[in-house]
């Protein structure tokens, strides 16, 4: 059984269809990246899971059970939803010990956490005056309360800097290595591809793919692009030697399952002139335009 | 519940705001009977000691704007996404918050009424006024003071979950009492049912401060204004249950 299981899930707001027969499900020991564009219904389907909004139709399960009727909610699942989640004049410390009082769980545990996050230098202070890091980091503690088997991250990353994305992407991937289920929304690819093991995603409330991430890579190509006078040459050398070649235009050819390196030395023994040698595109945001067919302007 | 009663219960208490509303209008009863209780002048023939602990009625305002705090506060900052998550069932977090505003409000009107009597009563006989009540009208005031603020707390929280909107519940639970409810109570004839059936006039007889000649008494009174606090709970939960909580 999956750990989490979105099984036709629709939403319907008004004459808006924010969800349409959504189905996708999440495996324990991976994390699934759900993708797309702002406003592609990631946040409602989220929501929907965790029993926060009700769907017109079909289920969401997290261990085969809907969000309302797990019998330990804060033991089995932890959520980290956009938007505010903290009462501005209560300290960080004390919104997880509200929070903690409610699961059963210790305030041993909140200080733990706190540690862990690195926010227990500002504990004691009015969540209202933290950063959007630190109230990121506030909102991961609280969904780790609860030791969950599953988590979910609405858009984590956003308002984080450089060295707070890194961090929370190693984080995640020693959850998922304990055998955790993560399941972790975002709609910035670049965060995606370093972190994510399987890709689901979406527009307009609709699955348009999942599937591994390398998968996903592949089919968009990808590959080494070479280009320059002998480059029909090049190609027939690699082609003998069991590469996968492609004629790109004129005077260029597309190689993949060689590395850059490789292509090099077959360049250097052949004796042949070349003017560019370099990967091909940034292929996963071409595939990611392609699949959702959003445009370049503003979302 | 005994676990979503004490997270309740800790969440009210840390929190500037409920803090605020506690000691504010306790300080503001015990300025008021102060001031009252050395410069009122009684005649031997006024109930001075019944008028004194009316002052103390004015918690219960207070009591009713902490119960839709309780809830409204929490759609106001987004709380209620973590409340929910950590308790999924909406009627279960209604009914503890309606447990945590029945003791929030008890206490409060109970210490203010307890305050204002301790404090007011012996300036009273220091000055000779006499209280012109006895022990029995002084206790039974200050538990009806005690109950209408629990009623009230808890109405709140049916009303915070009803409306959501903290300002709009509060703007329209006080001018309710304060604008519409005593402009309603001067139409002739029917003043004298406003004054007993209606919530402001309900909360007044529970506190035993009921203006009538002939007043429903105070449990009769307690009584209604619970029934009004049980309708506003069911409705609340009610739509609570229905609705999307999307931020």
């Amino acid at each position: 059984m999956p750990a989490i299981d979105v099984s036709g899930v629709t939403k319907r707001f008004g004459s808006t269809l924010a969800v349409d027969d959504l189905s996708f499900t999440v495996d324990r020991g991976h994390i699934t990246a759900f993708l797309g564009p702002n406003g592609a219904g990631k946040t409602t389907t989220l929501r929907i899971l965790l029993g926060l909004v009700n769907a017109t139709g079909g289920t969401a399960t997290i261990d085969g059970k809907p969000y309302g009727a797990l019998e330990d909610p804060v033991g089995t699942v932890g959520a980290v939803l956009d938007g505010g989640m903290f009462h501005p004049g209560r300290s960080g410390r004390n919104h997880l010990r509200g929070v903690a009082r409610a699961a059963g769980v210790s305030d041993a545990r909140v200080d733990e956490l706190l540690e862990l996050v690195a926010l227990a230098h500002a504990a004691d202070r009015r969540a209202g005056g933290y950063s959007l890091g630190m109230r990121q980091r506030l909102g991961l503690a609280t969904a780790l309360l609860g030791d969950p088997e599953v988590l979910v991250l609405d858009e984590p990353a956003n308002g984080l800097d450089p060295q707070g994305i890194r961090w929370l992407r190693d984080f995640l991937r020693t959850l998922a290595g304990e055998g955790r289920a993560v399941l972790v929304s975002s709609h910035v690819l670049a965060e995606v591809a370093q972190t994510a093991d399987e890709v689901v995603v979406i527009a307009h409330g609709k699955s348009v793919a999942q599937a591994p991430l390398a998968e996903l890579t592949a089919r968009s190509g990808g590959g080494m692009r070479v280009a320059g006078p002998d480059a029909a040459r090049l190609g027939d050398q690699l082609r003998a030697g069991g590469a996968d070649v492609h004629v790109d235009g004129e005077r260029a050819i597309l190689v993949r399952g060689r590395s850059g390196e490789e292509i090099g030395r077959v360049i250097a023994a052949g004796g042949i002139v070349i003017s560019e040698l370099a990967p091909a595109g940034s292929s996963l945001e071409e595939i990611f335009f392609e699949l959702t067919g959003a445009e370049g302007g503003p979302s | 519940m005994s676990r979503a009663l004490s997270a309740e219960l800790f969440k009210l208490r840390t929190t500037r705001t409920s803090w605020a509303v506690v000691l504010g209008s306790i300080g503001l009863v015990v300025l008021i009977s102060v001031l009252a209780a050395t410069t009122g002048s009684f005649s031997v023939t006024d109930d001075a000691g019944r008028d004194l602990l009316e002052i103390a009625g004015l918690v219960q305002l207070f009591a009713l704007v902490l119960g839709i705090l309780a809830i409204a506060t929490e759609f106001r900052h987004g709380t209620i996404t973590p409340s929910l998550l950590a308790v999924p069932d909406r009627t279960r977090l209604v009914l503890a918050k309606l447990i945590c505003a029945l003791i929030a409000g008890a206490l409060l009107g109970l210490a203010a009424a307890a305050l204002c009597a301790v404090i007011a009563l012996p300036i009273l006989s220091a000055r000779d006024a006499g209280a012109g009540s006895d022990s029995t009208t002084i206790i039974n005031l200050i538990l009806g003071n005690t109950a209408a603020c629990a009623l009230f707390a808890a109405l709140g929280v049916g009303l915070g979950a009803l409306i959501r909107n903290q300002v709009g519940a509060i703007i329209g639970a006080l001018g309710y009492l304060f604008v519409v409810e005593p402009l309603l109570g001067v139409i002739p004839g029917f003043d004298d049912v406003v004054q007993k059936w209606f919530p402001g006039g309900a909360s007044n007889e529970a506190a035993g401060t009921s203006g009538l000649d002939d007043p429903l008494g105070q449990i009769p009174g307690g009584l209604v204004l619970a029934a009004y606090a049980a309708f506003f709970l069911v409705a609340g939960i009610v739509v609570i249950r229905r609705r999307d909580v999307s931020a």
